[in-house]
């Protein structure tokens, strides 16, 4: 027997037994993300997962160029080779295409890896080190040993080249190569992300992100049910178990998550990471990344039954995400950090009680008060007493209105004395542009946005029902808000709870009557200008242009920050960090203005309350912040719209919905 | 814990918030509980007078407690505008509880803070008021060492003979959250109480609190120049005084905390 | 008022009559004639010289009389008139707080209403003063103290108010008082008063803050609502419940009366303790002292603090760069506190702070800015290097304990 005769012959048996070998692991695999609770299969979403792969989950990360021309060689390279090995070697079709494919997918497979090599010579601090160093060289020797293995095939060189010595490293190689290709796919190693992110694409708790679209609200749950948010691996569901396996720890999320900058003890890659330990049983002892700042790797261990909190994460990490959603939104395998965060802290807050800081204090003052610093709720409108606002309600003698072209959200700015000015200018533009709006008044309470990402859902859905029921009772086109949080909670938050709502950011309704002439912006104004996207309008609801193209229509000319659109940093103001007050290293709206003094901008506009009140925290002296509405107020051209007033109201009344 | 046999019952009541005027758990009652259950953890018994309101935010505020951690509290069934005093002194003189918490004042209705010390009356117990702490329960003796609160932060130490009731003050360790899970499932046991109608109270008027007129600067002028001077010179304190140079403004500060009488 | 100048017309018109026969008692200093000369009446000024003649010092150096038309008020206190019971129709009783042995606004305020109840309907009544322990303050009868018994023995330094509720139900027994009032506050006034409610079946109306002819109005529901309800023989009233006396004198005359010993006391006082200035909570202490931005030199505002033996606070952004822990960060986003006292150091007073410090009585800026908020807001604003300023403040603070406890050495000699 020739040395080319048994390596045919040992071929089969190795792959069929490798293929068995990666069947076996898979159903293990299945059975540990089988723990996790029912969810929804989306049968459909397999079908999909080509496209899903190609174009979605490209499209992230494309934003490495480098790094997806790597992808496309090794990756395309090797899923090509692996289909050509299993016709050749399983099936045995012996056809000449075959071979001469295999040996072209092996060679793209090999200048990949070589990309790969170099690119892990000297590695980014956000990328993984262990067991994924090895991967370079485990992708080379599978790539070039079936590349060597083939060559003779084509006819390029003779059979039987080497001898038994090449064909004795060709076996190694292809042990090694099939071992950590095949079975370390499903029995876990760097393979996995193939095999769990493939499943991941296809059957994603959030089909809608997919195809361009956008899922973004947090999933309600069932308030009667025993165990209310996430205690243990086993409570997630069993979707969320697999996307945790989907990670392959690239860092990204390290790179854009403000938390770990400010040196607060969270890295989401770190938390992906404890999650599957958590649902596979083990220590953190083998993570080889950058740690939770401030904490020891190795000190943690956790397991499927066991309680996640102060045993495998400790509680500090979880209350220091802000969920600003710049890790999901960087995530190349499209996890969802946010929300295993939020079902964590659930637990947290609706069982245990726990809530750090002042949490617990806001929480009680959200439930007696309706909103969160425990103003009098009959005081909301007390910012309003001069601005003679037109009410909706029943009561004629105060010329109440159940019917509105707008319905303007106030939010609980009104208790806040700053942000009273952008609402006053916001009223101001309104007026101008003739608009027929009314506010809830009193009735309105807050939109529970904070309740629900500091974990207490139960307060959330009472002020959401609350809200819903006050406004199902007038009549309105439109809502707008100059709270992105409200914005998002309202539009893709309420609707399940029967809440189905036009709403818009008050940025996206002026740029609407900016570009309808209706409001006229005095565009001579130089500033010296950067603009901050909340993270609640722009990654949340991919609300970049509007604010950008007020800005413009006033004649600036952005000085954008280096991180800015849908890489911008929060203000770290979101989810409740401000209120659960973790310690770091610095703090990020320090961070943020950094980035904000770099551009050499005098003032940093901004579109969110919660934005406004983080940057101006920051000591002076440092640029003014500035809403966009009361920037729009000093450039308003007043008068011109005169006119063209009676047409605005029709328009308003025909227009939207 | 070694306080497993001491029996400790809190008294809880539904507070009211003081600008929505919502039911919630009520402060002190919440510190009363808290404290408890660092005393005693799981034995601490609960009890409340009056039935489970139909109206839910009533039965929330009553359920805040239990999410504190408690598995039940005992309803003491009684008629709205009933004597709680007597209904509670006569089940509890059955219990013969050691120690017996409550906060200094109700949050609605008279709250004239009388309850615990008509209880402790009743029953015979000592009564301390306003406790921050306990600091022991020294079983054998039958004495407690308590620190009560003072006007500014200071604290009191007593000594008090069991068993006692205790009303616990603001200045008590802060409540732990309530968590609303534990609070849905916890139990309501009901106990039908006696009645006792409180005939007096029915016949009070009440009103919402008006604002009190601020007191008056008073001049107490005998002559006509003084009244004069009195009703034209410069209202004082408008405007602070400002003080330039190190020495001066040290002086000026150490003249003020000796007026103050802080120095 | 001592100072002033009265004019005396009658006394006026008779310097001008020269006939009048107290003229010549009056008219003393220049006289101007007719003609505007200055005239002089040589019989009434002068002395007798050593060997019998009449002397008269034209220096002026001996110049005796200094009066004129010029009244001269009297530097003597004005006397109130005295409001004397002689015989008590009825009793109204108060038991006084007297913390640390004087009257308290509370006290005076109560005394107040008292006065007001002994003196309706035709009035009659006394009011009795209840003293326990010692009784620095000698103002009793001028705050409305009509009849007094102290109760003074080493047990009352103590805090032991159930043999003071013993004390009083043996002397309402005997006085049958129409009523019996006690400040509700927390310095033993709404202890001891619910206590002798208890004992004496008597439901007390709390927290009175007016009194209405035969009603009293009561804050209820903790201060949310006004209850108007019968005037009731107990009352625990609020401070400001009444104007303190201010127009009359009282007797004050001491009433005798022995304490009843107490055999089966249950509350036994173990003393106050110590308590750390920085132990106490921020919205409780009365005494603050406030870092901010603008120190450099946190270890001397430590020590400033602990020489002051104030509560230490601090500004958000003192918080957030570390320099003082979360606890400690005074204003709306931290705690809301109350200080009779609240020094702010290198503090500009962003709104939140100053919303924080609202309810505070006196408030010191050091700030190097004369222009930010908090100098505006403040009692006194020092302006100058904070570091200097603290440290001459300590010094200052320094000396005058040393000096007191030399003087307290010297007392002890």
């Amino acid at each position: 027997m020739s040395s080319s005769e048994f390596l045919s012959q040992f071929l089969f048996t190795l792959i069929s037994f490798a293929l068995l070998l990666m069947l076996v692991g898979a159903v293990k695999r299945m059975l540990l993300w089988s723990q996790g609770q029912s969810s929804t299969i989306h049968w459909l979403g397999l079908l999909q997962i080509p496209r899903r792969y190609l174009v979605d989950l490209h499209h992230v990360v494309a934003r490495d160029k480098y790094m997806s021309n790597t992808h496309v060689a090794t990756a395309g390279g090797f899923v090509l080779s692996s289909i050509l090995i299993v016709l050749l070697y399983v099936f045995q079709l012996k056809l000449q295409i075959l071979t001469w494919a295999l040996l072209g997918s092996s060679l793209l497979m090999f200048v990949g890896s070589i990309f790969v090599m170099i690119r892990r010579r000297n590695p980014p601090p956000n990328l993984s080190l262990g067991q994924w160093q090895r991967l370079p060289k485990s992708l080379m020797v599978f790539s070039l040993s079936f590349f060597i293995l083939t060559l003779p095939a084509t006819g390029i060189l003779p059979s039987d080249t080497g001898g038994w010595l090449l064909a004795l490293l060709l076996v190694a190689g292809i042990i090694w190569g099939i071992g950590e290709m095949f079975c370390g796919m499903t029995w876990g190693g760097p393979m996995k992300h193939a095999f769990a992110g493939a499943l991941h694409l296809g059957l994603h708790r959030r089909q809608e992100r997919f195809g361009g679209g956008q899922s973004t609200g947090l999933k309600a749950i069932d308030l009667s049910s025993k165990k209310l948010g996430v205690e243990k691996p086993i409570d997630f569901k069993w979707n969320q178990l697999l996307s945790f396996d989907a990670c392959v720890e690239c860092g990204r999320c390290e790179n854009n998550c403000p938390a770990f900058a400010a040196g607060q003890p969270l890295n989401p890659k770190k938390l992906i990471q404890d999650m599957v330990i958590g649902m596979a049983g083990g220590d953190d002892a083998k993570f080889a990344g950058s740690p939770y700042p401030g904490i020891k790797v190795g000190t943690h261990k956790g397991g499927a039954i066991i309680p996640i909190v102060n045993v495998l994460v400790e509680s500090d990490t979880l209350w220091s995400c802000t969920t600003c959603r710049a890790c999901v939104d960087a995530c190349p395998m499209m996890i969802e950090h946010v929300d295993a965060i939020v079902d964590m802290r659930r637990f947290e807050t609706m069982e245990k009680g726990q809530t750090p800081g002042k949490g617990s204090e806001i929480l009680e003052n959200l439930s007696a008060t309706d909103n969160p610093n425990g103003f009098a709720p009959s005081t909301r409108m007390n910012w309003a007493a001069d601005q003679n606002l037109t009410v909706f309600g029943h009561n004629e003698k105060k010329q109440e209105v159940t019917q509105a072209d707008v319905l303007l959200w106030v939010g609980d700015a009104a208790f806040d004395m700053r942000n009273q000015r952008t609402l006053r200018a916001m009223i101001k533009l309104l007026r101008a542009a003739k608009v027929n709006f009314a506010v809830l008044g009193d009735a309105e309470c807050d939109s529970g946005d904070l309740a629900r990402r500091l974990g207490d859902e139960a307060t959330f859905q009472r002020l959401a029902n609350s809200n819903i029921s006050t406004m199902n009772k007038y009549k309105f086109n439109t809502i707008v808000t100059a709270d992105p949080h409200a914005f998002h909670c309202i539009k893709n938050e309420y609707g399940e709870f029967g809440g189905n709502y036009n709403v818009m950011h008050h940025t996206g309704f002026f740029a609407e009557l900016v570009s309808q002439q209706k409001i006229k912006l005095d565009n001579s104004k130089e500033l010296a200008l950067t603009y901050h996207d909340p993270c609640y309008l722009g990654r949340y609801n991919g609300e970049y242009d509007a604010p950008r193209f007020l800005l413009e229509s006033m004649g600036v000319k952005i000085k954008e920050m280096d991180r800015s659109k849908s890489t911008a940093r929060c203000c770290g103001g979101g989810g409740g960090a401000p209120v659960t007050d973790i310690p770091g290293k610095q703090r990020i709206p320090d961070m943020r203005m950094a980035d904000v003094i770099e551009t050499k901008a005098e003032i940093v506009a901004v579109a969110c309350p919660g934005c406004s009140a983080m940057l101006e925290g920051v000591v002076e002296p440092r640029p003014e912040v500035k809403d966009i509405a009361e920037l729009m107020l000093d450039a308003l051209i007043e008068g011109v719209v005169e006119d063209t007033a009676e047409v605005v109201v029709e328009d308003m009344v025909g227009g939207a919905v | 814990m070694s306080n497993n046999n001491l029996s400790v019952i809190s008294l809880v009541s539904i507070g009211e918030h003081p600008t929505s005027r919502r039911p919630r758990r009520a402060e002190q009652d919440a510190r009363a509980i808290e404290l408890g259950i660092k005393l005693v953890g799981d034995n601490l018994q609960t009890l409340h007078a009056g039935e489970l309101s139909d109206d839910d935010s009533q039965q929330t505020a009553l359920r805040s407690y239990l999410g504190m951690g408690l598995a039940e509290i005992n309803l003491l069934e009684m008629p709205e505008n009933s004597d709680a005093v007597l209904v509670i002194a006569e089940h509890l003189k059955q219990k013969k509880p050691d120690i017996i918490l409550t906060g200094v004042r109700a949050e609605n209705g008279e709250s004239s803070g009388m309850l615990p010390y008509l209880l402790a009356e009743q029953l015979g117990m000592a009564m301390v008021t306003s406790i921050a702490e306990i600091l022991s329960v020294d079983e054998v003796n039958k004495q407690a060492e308590v620190l009560q609160a003072l006007p500014r932060g200071q604290r009191r130490k007593l000594k008090v003979d069991l068993p006692f009731i205790a009303s616990v003050d603001m200045a008590a360790a802060l409540p732990r959250q309530s968590a609303f899970g534990p609070a849905r499932r916890g139990q309501f046991e009901e106990i039908l109480g006696t009645s006792f109608t409180d005939q007096e109270s029915s016949e009070w008027q009440t009103a919402d609190a008006k604002k009190r007129p601020k007191r008056l600067k008073i001049i107490k002028a005998k002559t006509a120049a003084d009244r004069f001077k009195a009703a034209t010179a410069k209202a004082s304190g408008g405007g602070g005084k400002v003080v330039h140079g190190v020495e001066e403004s040290a002086q000026a500060i150490l003249d003020l905390l000796v007026e103050e009488g802080l120095v | 008022m001592s100072e002033l100048f009265r004019r005396d017309p009658r006394a006026q018109w008779i310097a001008r009559n020269r006939l009048h026969p107290m003229h010549q008692a009056l008219v003393i200093g220049p006289v101007f004639g007719p003609s505007g000369l200055l005239r002089k009446n040589l019989h009434i000024i002068g002395f007798i010289g050593p060997n019998g003649l009449k002397r008269i010092d034209r220096s002026g150096a001996s110049n005796d009389s200094e009066q004129g038309s010029r009244r001269s008020a009297t530097a003597s206190e004005v006397i109130l008139p005295l409001h004397q019971v002689v015989e008590p129709a009825f009793y109204i009783v108060v038991v006084l707080d007297l913390v640390s042995g004087r009257l308290n606004g509370h006290d005076k305020d109560t005394l107040g209403l008292a006065q007001q109840l002994a003196n309706r309907n035709n009035g009659g009544g006394a009011v009795v003063a209840i003293a326990f322990g010692e009784l620095k303050d000698d103002s009793l009868n001028k705050a409305g103290v009509d009849r007094l018994i102290h109760i003074n023995d080493e047990q009352y330094a103590h805090y032991n108010p159930e043999q003071r509720c013993n004390d009083l139900q043996g002397i309402i027994g005997e006085l049958e008082p129409q009523h019996i009032l006690l400040p509700d506050s927390i310095n033993g006034g709404g202890d001891l008063g619910r206590r002798l409610a208890a004992a004496l079946q008597q439901r007390p109306a709390c927290g009175v803050w007016k009194l209405n002819d035969d009603t009293v109005i009561c804050r209820g529901s903790a201060g949310k609502r006004d209850i108007t309800r019968p005037l009731s023989k107990l009352l625990l009233v609020m401070e400001e419940c009444s104007e303190p006396i201010s127009e009359t004198r009282h007797e004050n005359i001491l009433m005798s009366q022995a304490s009843s010993p107490l055999a089966n006391g249950k509350l036994f006082d173990q003393g106050n303790i110590s308590v750390d200035p920085n132990a106490i909570p921020l919205a409780e202490a009365g005494f603050i002292l406030s870092g901010g931005n603008g120190i450099n030199d946190w270890e001397q505002f430590h020590h400033t603090a602990s020489v002051l033996g104030a509560t230490e606070g601090a500004s958000r952004v003192a918080v957030d760069d570390g320099n003082m822990p979360r606890e400690r960060q005074v204003g709306a986003t931290g705690t809301w506190v109350t200080a009779q006292v609240y020094i702010a150091v290198g503090i500009s007073g962003a709104i939140q702070h100053m919303q924080g410090i609202g309810q505070c009585d006196k408030v010191v800026a050091i700030n190097t800015d004369e222009g930010c908020d908090m100098v505006k807001r403040a009692d006194i604003s020092a302006i100058g290097d904070s570091t200097e300023i603290l440290a001459r403040l300590v010094e200052l603070v320094e000396q005058r304990k040393q000096a007191k406890q030399t003087n307290n050495e010297g007392d002890d000699k």
